[in-house]
């Protein structure tokens, strides 16, 4: 939280004091306070108070919608070139609502950030990642050739590549990457997948998933029709075609270590030895991803209609932060059945049999 | 004097290398180095920045290690984007912009 100093913010209460409120304030305290949390644009530490206040208090949606807030704006776009590069969130560059400026970088995160939006909106009747109407914020231009994008608890934040891995301008003009960004958002604010070894991995199938779906939705494809790239398109041509492959794991690109199956599982340590990715979060996940393009496939039609919403309901309601593959298999078996019928359950049942995480 | 940076996680989960030997470096640029490198206190640091997942917040973040091979023993020092000082990253950034650098991408 120590680099909340380095940025200009009209800071009001401290946000540990106003998640005190929001639980045990009177009402007219509690709705100002959650007011406070969930509408004051890219200040990071009180979403993470809004995060952590979901998950402790166990807080859902349901119980949200009572202090539902009227969002000022829907999402904002900060260019972090013009203003020290690595203090988030920068310089705002297009407001809600406002046209096309001339930087590309900030329209397609505008655009990305806007296709998320409407994405859960319409299919999932979900308004924004919080339910009620959080602001989408987003940084482009942060450092100098930055090969990365993530989500840093309350903001999506893009490099501009080096042209070394990703190619320069790739990691906002990809769809998926904009909605695996801000799924990572949706996922602290309710699972709250603890990011290390199989509940990471999940962390980030999660965001895979939806990612895809975001993207094949905007594209009108169903399940057969997809190409279950995540990233298609932004690494340099020499290092490979896309960051991941759901329906191939570890063919994207040269030294894709993803394996598809259990019996290939990646056991590494957590340990902040770069090699080792958190536990591997980002190789394991290759697993569950095959799984869910196995089983939207098996399912047929649009994926976010039957295993997408599977996979919804399960990571806003079912899971929790230490949950591992057996349970979000089990999960996914059991919500198949509530949502549809045992047909749908047996499909889902078979994906995660022929990846090797049910028998 | 050898700085080795590897990065890995983010994004796409690749685990990258980047050297930069002094001895390689026209010698006012060496004298840069050495200043970004006494700046960024590596040997003062703790040999590893803890980043439990208790307080691991930034999903994609890069993880980072840092290790400086001087006459003495080497120092290494790991952080992610989220821990990682400024004057660190001002380092990272300096030896990113070396054209003497060596970069490889590890399988």
């Amino acid at each position: 939280m120590s680099r909340v100093h380095g940025r200009a913010h009209c800071s009001i209460a401290p946000p540990d004091m106003l998640g005190r409120l929001a639980v045990d304030g009177t009402p007219k305290q509690r709705e100002a306070a959650v007011r406070a949390l969930a509408t004051s644009a890219a200040i990071r530490s009180q979403r993470a108070v809004m995060g952590r206040l979901n998950r402790q208090l166990n807080l859902n949606i349901g119980q949200m919608v009572g202090f539902a807030v009227t969002p000022q704006r829907r999402l904002t776009i900060y260019d972090n070139k013009t203003n020290g590069r690595t203090f988030l969130p920068g310089v705002r560059a297009r407001d809600w609502g406002q046209p096309p400026v001339e930087d590309a970088a900030v329209n397609q995160a505008y655009d990305g950030s806007s296709a998320t939006y409407e994405f859960y909106r319409d299919v999932y009747k979900r308004n924004s990642l919080d339910g009620v109407g959080l602001e989408l914020v987003s940084s482009v231009h942060y450092g100098v050739g930055f090969d990365n994008a993530f989500w840093d608890g309350s903001q999506m934040v893009y490099g501009d590549g080096s042209g070394r891995i990703f190619q320069i301008g790739g990691l906002t003009r990809s769809l998926d990457v904009i909605a695996h960004e801000l799924t990572h958002g949706i996922t602290e604010l309710t699972a709250g997948l603890v990011y290390s070894k199989q509940s990471g991995a999940l962390n980030e199938s999660f965001s895979d998933v939806f990612g895809s779906l975001v993207k094949q939705y905007s594209l009108k494809q169903s399940a057969a029709e997809a190409d279950w790239m995540i990233g298609e398109g932004i690494l340099v041509p020499a290092l490979g075609a896309a960051l991941r492959s759901m329906m191939n794991p570890g063919t994207a690109y040269s030294g894709d270590r993803q394996p598809g199956h259990m019996d290939d599982y990646v056991d590494l340590p957590d340990n902040n030895d770069p090699r080792n990715d958190n536990g591997g979060v980002h190789i394991n996940s290759g697993i569950p991803n095959h799984a869910f393009a196995l089983a939207a496939t098996a399912l047929g039609g649009k994926s976010w209609e039957k295993a997408g919403k599977i996979w919804y309901k399960v990571l806003t309601t079912r899971l929790r932060p230490n949950s591992q593959f057996d349970e979000a298999a089990q999960a996914t078996v059991d919500v198949a059945g509530s949502l549809f019928s045992s047909t749908e359950q047996d499909i889902v049942h078979n994906a995660w049999k022929e990846v090797g995480v049910r028998t | 004097m050898k700085l080795t940076i590897r990065r890995g996680g983010g994004l796409a989960g690749m685990v990258t290398q980047t050297e930069l030997d002094a001895q390689t470096l026209p010698k006012p640029a060496a004298q840069d180095f050495a200043g970004a490198v006494a700046r960024a206190h590596l040997a003062s640091q703790p040999a590893v920045q803890p980043t439990a997942p208790p307080a691991r917040n930034w999903p994609d973040a890069l993880l980072y290690d840092i290790s400086l091979e001087e006459t003495g023993p080497p120092v290494s020092v790991r952080y992610t984007d989220e821990t990682l000082p400024e004057n660190v990253r001002k380092l990272v950034a300096w030896v990113d912009g070396r054209p003497e650098r060596v970069e490889s991408i590890e399988p």
